[in-house]
């Protein structure tokens, strides 16, 4: 199929790229952009390893068209830390002990923080049912919960 | 897994699209939120050839109240966004709860309820409580429209009534009766995307001073080869005196109606137990 130009708006900075119509958005992101944070686990929707922002909502990138997610906001793990400092939700994973192979951190932490965005004080239960999505193969998710809610409490 | 080659459209509206779908027919596949359309393309369950985006036509992302006409949802709305609008959490709050349910926070954000009920799952939450509240499904094509009931709209196991070249625009739901009031019930899978193995919506309308039921609908999802009404149990419960007995026979009128295509002493029970706490918490939310 013919490739069609788009723009994207990834982490602030804007690029052109020309994709076919069937590229995923984390096609894309990883091998146009090389940005490999977010990640394919299932590549059906269950996972939540591709998780990203798109105007500040978590969306699955495996199953969003590249072509679709233009003249938007996309953020990325790539696009939190800033000038050099890791966002509080970053520190508070690594501080918590809540990576272990780091396959589903990316995602996690994205969805954690529009978590936070939406409500700086969320329950437990209110983390939980938000993280559905997004499954851990190592560590379980007792060291993610309470990372998440240590940065919701430290939150700046 | 990538998603095999198609021809990509995205109209700016209804009618291009209408008229895009009228071209291509059984080729094309419409595009709204993508969560079901691109799992079955990867899985090269289907291969459609074209492509044709809803994401263009703006006015399709709506949710409209109006007093008189009820409530209208447009193709590409999300699931999330049903779970936040503040008119379905008051007016249809079971609804919202329902919608709440289902995928998770990503799939909420992204899959549509219309795109939901085109799928047509026999377990699609939604549909109870859309079935209760007796919604509409606008389909439009090229030269003409048609308006049938979500009822009728199922026929099978992920099949519908809708036809080639046709597009469901539009979902509409009546304004409820006073003094009515529902309630969605479920039990899920314990997977990662928790698929729901019985859900029970109930719409009931009650007299508040002798307690007797006026009207009643029950809706089951994943009870049948099609997510399902409960008439006998609803005849059943019209126009009797509502106590925790009748509630009980009403509920084992609706386990002994369903027709379960797996696991069908679980699922029987497990109506009884939901269809029961339907009713018990439509009528607390009335008193």
């Amino acid at each position: 199929m013919k490739k069609q130009l788009i723009m994207l708006r990834v982490n602030g900075e804007s690029c052109e790229l020309a994709v076919e119509p069937q590229r995923t958005l984390l096609e894309v992101l990883r091998e146009d952009l090389g940005l490999t944070g977010a990640k394919e686990a299932c590549g059906t929707g269950e996972c939540g390893a591709c998780t990203v922002l798109i105007d500040g909502k978590p969306i699955l990138s495996c199953l969003t068209l590249a072509i679709e997610a233009q003249g938007k906001e996309i953020t990325t793990i790539e696009g939190l830390a800033k000038a050099g400092e890791l966002h509080p939700l970053q520190k508070a994973f690594i501080q918590y002990g809540a990576i272990q192979c780091g396959y589903c951190t990316s995602g996690m932490i994205l969805n954690a923080k529009s978590i936070l965005d939406e409500n700086p004080t969320p329950s437990r239960d209110e983390i939980l049912k938000g993280l559905e999505g997004n499954l851990c193969r190592c560590t379980g998710y007792n060291k993610i919960l309470e990372a998440v809610m240590a940065a919701s409490i430290g939150k700046d | 897994m990538r998603i095999p080659k198609f021809e990509y459209f995205c109209p700016s509206s209804i009618e291009e699209g209408c008229s895009l779908l009228y071209k291509h027919q059984t080729e094309a596949k419409i595009l709204a939120g993508g969560t079901d359309l691109f799992v079955k393309m990867k899985k090269k369950e289907i291969l459609p050839k074209v492509i044709i985006s809803l994401k263009g036509i703006q006015k399709l992302d709506r949710i409209e109240w109006d007093d008189r006409l009820g409530l209208r949802i447009g193709p590409l709305v999300t699931h999330e966004a049903l779970v936040n609008h503040p008119i379905v959490r008051e007016k249809f709050d079971f609804l919202s709860e329902a919608c709440f349910k289902i995928g998770t926070r990503q799939v909420r954000n992204m899959g549509t309820l219309v795109g939901n009920l085109c799928n047509a799952s026999p377990s699609s939450d939604a549909s109870a409580p859309l079935l209760v509240l007796e919604a509409n499904l606008k389909l439009v094509h090229l030269y003409g429209e048609r308006v049938v009931s979500l009822e009728e709209f199922f026929i099978g196991p992920f099949q519908t009534i809708l036809d080639p070249q046709e597009i469901l625009i539009e979902i509409q739901i009546p304004k409820p009766a006073r003094y009515t009031a529902g309630s969605y019930q479920y039990l899920h899978k314990a997977s990662s995307v928790g698929e729901t193995l019985v859900g029970a919506a109930v719409l009931l309308t009650m007299d508040q001073k002798d307690s007797s039921c006026q009207e009643v609908r029950i809706g089951l999802s994943s009870a049948a080869p099609t997510p399902i009404r409960a008439m006998a149990a609803e005849r059943r419960l019209k126009g009797k005196r509502m106590d925790g007995k009748i509630v009980r026979e009403v509920a084992q009128v609706a386990s002994d109606e369903i027709q379960p295509r797996s696991r069908p002493w679980y699922r029987r029970e497990m109506t009884k137990v939901l269809v029961e706490r339907a009713i018990l918490q439509a009528m607390e939310k009335i008193r």
